[in-house]
This record gives structure tokens, C-alpha cells and sequence, in this order.
């Protein structure tokens, strides 16, 4: 029986009064712990698609429901993203003046919790990422594949259902990558995770089990 | 262990991370602040030693021509003023602020031999100058600075006058003042038969009447009796006498203009701030950051900038108000005492600006949107 905790019904997202498509009517359904990823070349909507998955950015036209109801807009949609998604991003996009148990911490400000409990589990989530003995060091001071997993414990602070991943590995070299897919796949795994990845690179794409591929805003076949 | 981390914590590091432009900004925010405390407090100080002066001596209430500087009646009014029931002693006096040596000036009070108001002073040494002739007698903190003692001379505008006393009064005004015979006072700024005041005492308040209502239903009475003049509650003269309203003016338009470079100053760093920040505000958006979250992040920032620079600036004004306080050329005016509440004010102000200042950033930052912020370079 299908159970889908994401929907996409006709996105469509226009830039510059219309002149720009980045999506032309996307309709697709994730399942509760399913792993898919996103391909498509460079500015076919991809990573347009997970910002609106996301709740990063409101659709044109047309609706993304989450576990059937959509996002809705304003306050409804900053409570998503902080309690049903953790977001992965290529550049890191840590904050350079906290220290990595920090970076953690920092999506936990958004939801009320005390203050020890933040930054317990935020040690603990660093722990997990095998990083116990980085967590007091600023990400300048961290490797690349490090601050990726500084990322990764970070979108995991509020125990969303969802993880959204825009080309994850696409700063690292192909050892970090591994590794980084590994822990995701992991994750996934282990906690039942839904894992939505954008990427372009082909082995990752292909140790997704299902694909969705984007060419010029419009899903493939 | 690792340290939670706090809205105010974040907020300190974000400004630890520019420390010059934080520090120049505290800078300003330091100066308005340090300006509102030393200038302010001088002009409130110099009203309050205004009021201890007409406390101390028992006056009620002072009866002038009109509110400003130079107020000039006729000296034969003395008799009318005198014949209102309610009044038992009349003093009337000059008083003006004159240069005694390049370095030194100080308020000169023409007052009779007589005056119910040198009954309130304690000679240190020598007595009471005489009538008609060349005497004075100084505050103690003036004869200090003047280098002064009782059998010296010290000419004023052409005249040599004999220190016949040092004494001591009880409030800056007095202190740090020359007090001379009203005629010889006259004579030297030339006001022959005229006052700038009369001090009045009254009688006691009769039983069941409220001093205040006292002090009024006498006002009426003095100015139904000499017409043309204002008879004021000494609470009122000393607050709105025209060197007390003067400096209450100097002061505040000096504060405001140094406030609102302070105010600028902070506004500039939190619009420059979120500017830079973008990225980095986009982030804690996507992690669900409510638009609320950022207004309290900035605001704290900008908050935290008025709290440092107010304390910095009630520092600084506090110690240069001591320093106006010791300096001769304002000794005789200036008080080193701040009432909490003049503090109290400093601060509110401060935080106020501070708030003020990051409103229109913490708006803008709340309200980007998280997508286009993350895509910020």
C-alpha cells in the first residue's frame, strides 16, 4: 500500500516574471524511508525541486504535500524545516564562528529544548560521525570530509523524517565521498529515513533503488 | 564536555568576529552616552545645588521680574514685599557668573550684611562682610583654588576687595562662590538701586493648611501687592532660572546630537552585518530558523552593543563629570553626585538606541527569503 511522506502535484517555479522555467509541472511521490535520488544535468530544476521539497522555496504553482497535507506557507513552513527535514548541502554552508558541537547545536535553537540537552546530543551525534575528538575545533580547522560530517550531524540535531542532500560528495574527493555516502546509507538504514539526494554523479545516482531524472524542469520518463 | 550554546552566546561571537568594527562602534554609542551622563548630570547637578542653596538658606520662594538671566527690580520694592502678611524675611540680592582670574570664574551674589541666608553658613574663619564697604567673603572650595585666605585681597572688575571670611555652605553654588555686600555688588555691575531677586521666607504655614497650598495662596498675595512681578516656589526658580535652563539645553542638544551619531553608528554595523551575514541567515533558515529567531539574534547583537556601550559611557561621563567637578573653572557649578535615576536613564537610553538601531536589520534579515540568501555570494 502506497504511503507517500512527500508529494509533488504540478511544481512549477518561474523566475524573472515568467521568462525563466526552472520547473514546468513536476509530479512525483516519495515514499516513508524510501531512498531516491535526483539527477538530471547542471540547471535542469533539480536542486529546484529539493528547495521546494524542502520548504526552502514556494512553488509558482501547483503544491508539495507532506504526508498528504500541504506545506501551507509563513510559520507552518519554518516548522517543517526545522522538525521534519535536515538539509545537506555541497558547500557545507557551516557557520565559521562556531565550533563544530556548536554547528550542531544551532538548528536546535529553533525548537525549544534545554540548553544541556543540545548540546549532549549534539556531542552525541559527533560522536556518531566518528568526530569525539574534533568537536571544539572551528570547521577552518576541520578537513573537508569532516565539516561534511559536522553537515550531516547537524541536519540530523531536530531527528527529522526527512533528509535532503544537494550533491552531498561534490566538494570531496572520492575516499571522503564513499565514506560520506556510507554514513548516509547508514542512517537511512538504521533510523527508516526517507533520503532524498541531487546528484549528478552516476554511481551515487545508481546506488539509489529508484531515480527520479529531470531534464529542462520536466521529469524524464 | 562540550558547552551548550545560547541566543546570546551566538549573538557575542557574530560580534567578537569584527572586533575593530565592534570596538569603533562601541566607541560611539560610548560617546553619546558618556556626553548624556556628564553633560545632563551637570545641568541637573547644577539645578539640584540651585535647590539645596534655596533649602538650606530657608528661602520659599524668589520673586524676580521675569525668567531670564538678567532680571532687574527696583530695590524699593523691598517694603511692599515685606508688608504681605505671610511674609517674614526678605533678602534681596544679585547674583551673576564673573571671571576672577583668567583660569577661575565663579558666581558673585550681591547679598545685604543682614540676610536671613548667611545665617545658614558656617564660617571657617574670619565673619560677615560689612555693608558699604570693599569686603567679600569666599567659599571654602573657591578660597582653595583661588589660594585665598581671610585678610587677602582680590580684585573684582576694578575694585579691591578685602576676604573678610571663608565659609563654608553646603552646596557647590555657595562654596565655590564670592558673596559680597549687595551695594558693593550694585556698584560693580552696575544695577545702582536694582536686584535680580527677592529670596522670601515665610512665615510657618498656619495649622491644617498644606505647605504647598501655602506657598501659593503666597505667591498671589506677593504679586497682587507689587504688580508686574513673578513670585516663584524656590523648587520652580531653581529649575527654571535662566542659567539652569540654559544649561539644560546646551546639554541635551549636545547629548542628542552625540546620541544619535552613537544610534547611526550601531544602525550602519547591524545593516553591514546582516548584509555580510546573508549566507549564513539563509542557513539557519533552511534549518528552521523562524523569521522571529533572526530578530532576536540581531536585536540581541544590537542590544548587547548598547548594553556595553552604555556602561562604557556611564563610566566615562561619570568620571568627567568628577573631573568638572574639580576643575576651577566650573567647581563653583558642577556637582560629582549622579542620581541613580539620571543612571537609570543612561542605560534605558543606551538599550533603547540599541533596539532602535538594529530594528530596520533584524526586519530585513527576517525577512529574506532562505533560498535566494543560501544562494548568496
Amino acid at each position: 500500500m502506497s504511503n507517500p511522506i512527500l508529494e509533488a502535484r504540478d511544481l512549477m517555479k518561474s523566475y524573472d516574471d515568467g521568462r525563466v522555467q526552472a520547473l514546468r509541472g513536476v509530479d512525483a511521490s516519495i515514499e516513508a524511508g524510501e531512498y531516491v535520488a535526483i539527477t538530471g544535468p547542471s540547471g535542469s530544476g533539480k536542486s529546484t525541486l529539493l528547495h521546494m521539497l524542502g520548504g526552502l522555496d514556494t512553488p509558482s504553482k501547483g503544491q508539495v504535500l507532506f504526508r498528504g497535507a500541504p506545506l501551507g506557507n509563513g510559520a507552518a513552513l519554518d516548522l517543517y524545516r526545522s522538525q521534519q527535514v535536515g538539509f545537506i548541502f555541497q558547500a557545507f554552508h557551516l557557520l565559521p564562528t562556531l565550533r563544530a558541537v556548536e554547528n550542531v547545536q544551532v538548528a536546535m535553537l529553533a525548537l525549544s529544548q534545554r540548553s544541556n540537552h543540545r548540546a549532549e546530543r549534539a556531542a552525541a551525534l559527533l560522536d556518531e560521525m566518528g568526530l569525539r575528538e574534533r568537536i571544539n575545533h572551528y570547521p577552518n580547522e576541520l578537513s573537508a570530509g569532516e565539516r561534511q560530517r559536522v553537515a550531516i550531524a547537524r541536519a540530523l540535531a531536530n531527528n527529522p523524517a526527512i533528509l535532503l542532500a544537494d550533491e552531498p560528495t561534490g566538494n570531496l574527493d572520492s575516499e571522503n565521498s564513499a565514506n560520506i555516502m556510507e554514513i548516509l546509507l547508514g542512517i537511512q538504514k538504521q533510523r527508516g529515513m526517507t533520503l532524498v539526494i541531487v546528484t549528478h554523479e552516476s554511481d551515487i545516482a545508481h546506488s539509489a533503488p529508484r531515480r527520479i531524472r529531470i531534464r529542462d524542469g520536466r521529469i524524464e520518463p | 564536555m562540550a558547552a551548550p550554546l545560547s541566543f546570546t552566546g551566538f549573538a557575542w561571537k557574530n560580534l567578537w568576529r569584527r572586533r575593530l568594527r565592534t570596538v569603533l562602534t562601541l566607541a560611539g554609542i560610548t560617546m553619546g552616552i558618556s556626553a548624556f551622563v556628564a553633560l545632563v548630570g551637570f545641568s541637573r547637578g547644577f539645578e539640584h545645588e540651585w535647590l539645596r542653596l534655596y533649602t538650606n538658606a530657608g528661602t520659599d520662594l524668589a520673586v524676580v521680574e521675569t525668567n531670564f538671566i538678567n532680571t532687574s527690580l527696583n530695590q524699593s520694592l523691598d517694603s511692599k514685599i515685606r508688608a504681605v502678611p505671610d511674609v517674614d524675611r526678605v533678602a534681596p540680592m544679585i547674583f551673576n557668573l564673573i571671571d576672577l582670574t583668567p583660569d577661575v570664574n565663579a558666581i558673585v551674589y550681591g547679598w545685604q550684611a543682614g540676610a536671613y541666608e548667611l545665617d545658614s553658613v558656617t564660617f571657617l574663619s574670619g565673619g560677615r562682610f560689612h555693608d558699604g564697604q570693599p569686603e567679600v567673603i569666599l567659599g571654602n572650595l573657591l578660597a582653595d583654588d583661588l589660594k585665598k585666605k581671610t585678610g587677602d585681597t582680590l580684585p573684582i572688575q576694578g575694585t579691591v576687595f578685602t576676604v573678610v571670611g571663608i565659609f563654608h555652605g553646603g552646596t557647590a553654588l555657595e562654596d565655590g562662590a564670592v558673596i559680597m555686600p549687595l551695594d558693593q555688588m550694585q556698584v560693580i555691575s552696575s544695577m545702582d538701586g536694582k536686584v535680580t531677586a527677592f529670596h522670601v521666607r515665610l512665615r510657618p504655614a498656619p495649622p491644617g493648611e498644606s505647605y504647598d497650598g501655602y506657598v501659593k495662596r503666597a505667591e498671589k498675595e506677593i504679586e497682587a501687592a507689587v504688580p508686574g512681578v513673578h513670585a516663584d516656589p524656590a523648587a520652580d526658580r531653581a529649575a527654571n532660572n535662566g542659567l539652569v535652563s540654559m544649561a539644560h539645553s546646551v546639554a541635551w542638544g549636545t547629548s542628542s546630537i552625540a546620541l544619535l551619531i552613537g544610534i547611526l553608528g550601531i544602525a550602519n554595523t547591524m545593516a553591514m552585518s546582516v548584509f555580510e551575514r546573508t549566507r549564513e541567515i539563509g542557513i539557519l533558515r533552511a534549518l528552521g530558523w523562524k523569521g522571529w529567531h533572526v530578530i532576536v539574534l540581531i536585536l540581541t547583537e544590537a542590544t548587547a552593543l548598547g548594553v556595553v556601550g552604555g556602561l562604557a559611557g556611564i563610566a566615562i561621563g561619570w568620571g568627567a563629570l568628577r573631573v568638572l567637578a574639580a576643575l576651577p573653572q566650573t567647581a563653583s557649578i558642577a556637582s560629582a553626585s549622579v542620581s541613580p535615576v539620571h543612571l537609570m536613564e543612561a542605560m534605558i537610553i543606551a538599550i533603547a538606541s540599541g533596539v532602535a538601531a538594529g530594528a530596520y536589520p533584524a526586519w530585513r534579515g527576517a525577512h529574506l527569503s532562505p533560498v535566494e540568501a543560501l544562494r548568496y555570494e
